[in-house]
């Protein structure tokens, strides 16, 4: 991969949503970059900037020192999960939450929790797990950790969410009231961390996360229809905290792409589910409303 | 639009048309100007660290004023360009975007409308830019444009008026336009 190139506008709000359990670190000197955005398919042409794109937007559990999680980020378990299909010819777009213990095919892994793709075969094992189980392709593929959650939301000044319940959660460090506020990185890491005494569990942290991801979308927008300018700010932080190794040019139109579908436009979705067992590992079974929910987003019903 | 706003413009100000003494058509109409002068007001993004924005604005200006005399002479001061189909024009904005561009010939230049200007005499030519670096050089520009002139059409004369907020992107071939809103008109 080359050197860090600017960073998408676009996928720095994927990947801030992302975060969900990723981590990195400012990217300088010796240290790790702190989001990684790439090509789902090396050597793939690139999309249409006026149809749909789709990425895959995964935080991961490993490769944040300041929280304490040794490792690299693209070895670690994929722990936020989220497939972000955006159209702009219809400006509308989805965004699929998966629990992270999604007990699916693996591509020679047998059936295993979804979140170990990862950690057995890289981002491409991954992508390649996703597109098997959705039949939807993916363009783009963003990678984060604890820490690039931080950073990058820390730097763009915040993220406007609307938190949907009060939670007291000392395990992930979440102290939220509900209702709209201004996230800090930290308090946007703790929200979509938040699982063990939230009601829904696993669920309700997949719609979080994906919260925080429709958040940094809405923070960008807001800001460059106020001074359109401000694309090139962000891309400015993106330089510094993203790694990639697209061309500016498509970084640039990704970014502007970023603009073509508000949030309010975008719909949350968490695939149906429900809890269950695998000897005695506690899984999530993907019910078959989920597959029914893929089908609609090949055929183009995002809303 | 433009042209609904030149004709109604032209009947209103009941000034006589008269050909103008020189053209400011540029290659198309094979007649010469002397290169349009856009005021530049520039600032950079770059690295955090080891960046010197003012420095780094000042040495981008140059390449970018001519691009946007570039674009304001084949749009607005050249209507000979219609009859090529608007191709140098076409040609300074980035492939992905050519054929929306084509699409908003009105909103980006003289447009239809250039059948009936026998001429535009330039006015004032702002511009606010904002450079993005990566590493020692731009990569990438938002710039805020306006536009004021004079179209002398058969009837009398009517004002040309843009604003446009342009993104930029530097190529091989120079900057081209990325993406772009844009008015012309009287409502711009």
């Amino acid at each position: 991969m080359r050197r860090p190139t600017a960073a998408l506008v676009a996928l720095a709000l994927l990947v801030v949503a992302a975060t969900v359990g990723l981590t990195t670190f400012l990217r300088r000197g010796d240290a790790a970059p702190a989001v990684t955005v790439q090509r789902a398919h090396k050597g793939a042409a690139a999309p249409s900037f006026s149809g749909r794109i789709t990425f895959l937007v995964v935080g991961s559990d490993s490769g944040a020192p300041k929280f304490g999680r040794g490792g690299v980020a693209e070895r670690g378990r994929a722990d936020s999960l989220h497939l972000v299909v955006l159209d702009a010819s219809r400006r509308q777009g989805v965004v699929l939450g998966f629990p992270r213990d999604s007990y699916v095919p693996i591509p020679g892994h047998g059936t295993n929790k979804i979140n170990a793709a990862m950690a057995f075969g890289g981002p491409p094992l991954l992508i390649r797990t996703f597109e098997q189980l959705t039949g939807i392709k993916i363009d783009y593929f963003a990678l984060t950790s604890f820490d690039g959650l931080t950073d990058l939301v820390n730097k763009v000044g915040g993220v406007q969410v609307n938190v949907d319940m009060r939670i007291r959660d000392h395990f992930a460090g979440a102290f939220l009231d509900k209702g709209p506020q201004r996230l800090s990185g930290e308090r946007a890491l703790a929200y979509s961390r938040a699982r063990k005494t939230v009601p829904g569990g696993d669920i309700a942290r997949s719609r979080h996360q994906a919260q925080i991801l429709l958040g940094g979308l809405g923070t960008f927008q807001a800001q460059v229809v106020k001074d359109p300018a401000r694309v090139m700010k962000w891309l400015a932080v993106m330089n510094d905290e993203v790694q990639s190794d697209l061309p500016f040019g498509e970084q640039l139109h990704l970014a502007l792409f970023a603009r073509s579908v508000s949030p309010g436009r975008l719909n949350n979705v968490v695939v149906p589910n429900q809890p269950g067992t695998a000897g005695s590992a506690s899984i999530v079974r993907l019910l078959p409303g989920a597959y029914s929910l893929f089908a609609r987003v090949r055929a183009g019903q995002l809303a | 639009m433009l042209a609904a706003a030149l004709l109604l413009t032209a009947c209103t100000s009941g000034k006589k048309a008269g050909a103008p003494a020189t053209s400011a058509a540029g290659q198309a109409t094979g007649t010469a100007s002397a290169p349009l002068k856009v005021q530049v007001e520039a600032a950079a993004q770059g690295p955090e660290w080891g960046f010197d924005a003012k420095v780094a604005a000042k040495r981008a200006t140059p390449d970018m004023e001519r691009f946007l005399s570039r674009y304001l002479t084949v749009a607005f001061l050249d209507p000979g360009q219609q009859r090529t189909g608007w191709r140098e024009l076409l040609a300074l904005f980035d492939v992905p975007v050519q054929q929306a561009a084509r699409r908003d010939l009105d909103a980006l230049s003289l447009g239809t409308a250039a059948a009936q200007v026998k001429a535009v005499q330039p006015g004032p030519a702002k511009a606010a830019v904002t450079f993005l670096y990566q590493g020692s050089r731009p990569v990438g520009a938002t710039v805020k444009l306006a536009f004021d002139g004079a179209a002398d059409v058969e009837q009398g004369s009517g004002p040309v008026r843009l604003r446009s907020v342009l993104q930029l992107l530097w190529t091989a071939k120079g900057w081209r336009i990325a993406s772009y809103q844009s008015q012309t008109g009287a409502s711009a």
